[in-house]
């Protein structure tokens, strides 16, 4: 950390997010939800679109103390942007971090559009993307976050997910997004030194932060911290940042080999040995061409 | 001052004279010389406000409601295709009761695609719960922009306003315009901060999942403002006269005190049946023209009232719904519900098709015959 952030000090200030809410058990975004608040603190403006997160607040609870406003689903980035412009209009913008907390439904998918839009323009907001994988909130379907032959409920096994996903982080790297990182909320710290760093830039910065779900990937609450790690160590989630297109590796991976980040997950419980060594390549390959420097050649993926 | 202007280049002025902030905005035609000139504004620093084109219509809503619920006085301006786009928006920026205005410039919706002029698209937005002002002319524009502020900022109220006006007809047609002084305005409508909002200061929770019974309460709050707002409106529109001379009312009645036969109708094509009315009174014919300023709330009972003593309605729609007909024709006749009046509806003008005031002589000489209620297309 290069500023005076203790996160002793910080986790015993008052908390920002009250317990309480309508997440399931085990839930990794709300749990990303509170380290956003932990990381840039009361000065933030929650922005939400449709999906999981909108349901911790309802009408008469709301477990949010900062200010918080849902939109639409596809409207993340857009709305966002009229916030942030709206407060620079009236004064108001500095020391105020505007932060979309959107799912990847949301992001990789339908609200692509606005958040492109968004970093175009190089609007100061941060953007979370908390990446479980799924359209969670409508009952588990599959996003362009899904991973290759796992299980939603619109692909459902033996077939599975046909498509590889979408790399959001390079892809806004790529839209000019001068701060962009992928994150897991198993490494909390790794997350929060990202959110601080992010909060510095003056333009946009995009985080697309792995949320293990329970009810989605089918793992035990308690073994959901694990999976995030699992994810991380066999190197299928790697954990980065990219600062003006120059990638920087946060967390040497230990490459664990992949069939024990999936065997964990009831979602990928159909994969057959050819498809588990199929991701196991994938994931071997990816991994080389971001550590020698061909991260940016994208005909391979 | 006065000058020669068309109608976007007033509503830009009614912006500019409004002081907004923050103005996020997407071209489309035949609305997008109200976002070039307030460009051209802020390019010799007129205008210091926020302006940023973003990447659609939908995110020009989304970007407005941002701003708006951030404190900033907010505008923009699209038509058709772009007001289709906006729509999902619309019901949510009433439903947090925030404040704005939106001009659209009519234009008839695709498909096929024509620029021209018609109301389908506004027809379309009628249950979204903005505050809406249908205008005949360019100075009205201008004006209701700036009464749409007084209006909807009005603390009883927070509710958006959408001012309408006809795409070619009023948008790119010339007419003498007063631009009231800005003192004048700064006067009538100061800035004022918003009690609901998005301040790290004050949190609040905005958009809100509500369920069951909670939701229900919500939306009869809006529908309660919107009927609260003809009272703001009324007084609002005193006081503009008092400022600058020009009387506005929610509904305009054109020669109606004595007529048997009048039209009822919405938009610029009002200036040619009134002087179609002009013609046919100099021939003896007792007809008039009720034009609707104010298209919601619906001013019901004074249409009611107006109407009250008139034997023959002819009701102008400017849209279609296909499989009942035109839209405004069965608000008339719930209106009119238990009298015994000859209320035929005339489907016009679709896709800008020209009228003419021979066109509004035989309407009026149409239904003034009719034996039975009639649905007509006109073309």
């Amino acid at each position: 950390m290069t500023d005076a952030f203790n996160i002793k000090e910080e986790m015993k200030k008052e908390h920002l997010l009250t317990g309480g809410t309508f997440a399931c058990s085990g839930c990794n975004p709300i749990l990303g939800t509170r380290l956003v608040l932990i990381a840039l603190g009361k000065n933030t403006i929650l922005v939400n679109t449709a999906g999981c997160m909108t349901l911790t607040a309802t009408w008469p609870f709301t477990p949010y103390k900062v200010p918080w406003v849902h939109g639409a689903i596809e409207n993340g980035g857009a709305l966002a942007t009229g916030i942030y412009r709206g407060l620079k209009a009236i004064g108001k913008d500095k020391d105020t971090h505007v932060v979309v907390y959107a799912g990847d439904g949301a992001t990789y998918d339908i609200g692509l559009q606005s958040l492109s839009g968004m970093i175009y323009r190089q609007e100061k907001v941060i953007y979370v993307c908390y990446n479980n994988c799924q359209l969670a909130n409508t009952g588990h379907q599959k996003s362009a976050a899904t991973p290759q032959y796992a299980r939603t409920t619109t692909t459902p096994p033996p077939i599975g997910n046909q498509l590889p996903r979408k790399h959001m982080a390079k892809m806004m790297a790529m839209n000019s997004a001068p701060y962009c990182a992928t994150a897991c909320t198993s490494f909390p710290l790794d997350f929060i030194m990202k959110l601080r760093k992010a909060a510095k830039i003056n333009g946009p910065s995009f985080i697309d932060l792995l949320a293990p779900c329970e009810p989605g990937w089918i793992v035990e609450p308690s073994q959901l911290i694990n999976a995030g790690k699992l994810m991380v160590e066999s190197g299928m989630w790697p954990l980065y940042e990219i600062e003006n297109k120059k990638i920087t590796i946060n967390h040497k991976p230990k490459m664990i080999p992949v069939r024990e980040a999936l065997k964990i997950q009831g979602r990928f419980k159909h994969l057959t040995e050819e498809q588990t060594s199929e991701i196991q390549e994938t994931v071997i390959k990816e991994w080389e061409m971001i550590t020698k420097g061909r991260f940016w050649e994208s005909e391979e993926y | 001052m006065k000058d020669l202007m068309d109608g976007n280049t007033a509503a830009a002025w009614g912006a500019r004279l409004s002081k907004v902030k923050s103005v996020p905005c997407f071209p489309i035609t035949p609305a997008t010389e109200i976002i070039e000139v307030i460009a051209s504004w802020e390019a010799k620093k007129e205008f210091t406000g926020e302006f940023y084109q973003v990447e659609s219509e939908h995110s020009a809503a989304s970007a407005a409601l941002g701003s708006a619920m951030a404190g900033a006085r907010t505008f923009t301006a699209t038509s058709s295709q772009g007001l289709m786009l906006m729509h999902e928006l619309l019901p949510m920026i009433s439903g947090c009761r925030i404040p704005m205005v939106l001009v659209n410039v009519s234009r008839s919706l695709s498909a096929p695609i024509s620029l021209w002029c018609d109301h389908n698209d506004i027809m379309a937005m009628r249950d979204s719960g903005w505050i809406t002002f249908i205008c005949e002319r360019n100075q009205e524009v201008l004006d209701s922009i700036i009464l749409g502020y007084k209006i909807g900022e009005n603390k009883k109220i927070l509710l958006p306003v959408l001012v309408n006006m006809d795409g070619f007809t009023h948008s790119f047609t010339r007419t003498e315009v007063d631009i009231p002084d800005q003192k004048l305005i700064d006067k009538f409508i100061p800035h004022q901060e918003l009690e609901i909002g998005l301040d790290v200061k004050k949190p609040m929770t905005l958009g809100i999942p509500a369920m069951g019974l909670d939701y229900m309460r919500y939306r009869a709050q809006v529908n309660t403002a919107m009927l609260d707002s003809f009272a703001v409106i009324e007084e609002a529109h005193k006081e503009w006269e008092k400022l600058t001379g020009r009387k506005y009312d929610i509904i305009d009645e054109y020669n109606l005190e004595d007529a048997e036969a009048a039209i009822v109708m919405i938009g610029a094509n009002t200036s040619i049946a009134k002087a179609a009315v002009k013609k046919m009174r100099e021939d003896g014919k007792k007809v008039g023209v009720l034009r609707i300023r104010l298209f919601r709330p619906f001013p019901e009972e004074r249409i009611r009232k107006a109407l009250e003593k008139i034997d023959s309605i002819a009701v102008i729609d400017q849209n279609i719904s296909p499989g009942i007909g035109g839209i405004l024709y069965p608000e008339i006749k719930m209106a009119m519900y238990g009298t015994q009046k000859r209320i035929n509806n005339y489907i016009q003008g679709l896709g800008g098709n020209f009228l003419s005031e021979q066109d509004f002589i035989d309407i009026l000489n149409d239904v003034m015959k009719s034996k039975k209620d009639e649905k007509k297309w006109q073309m």
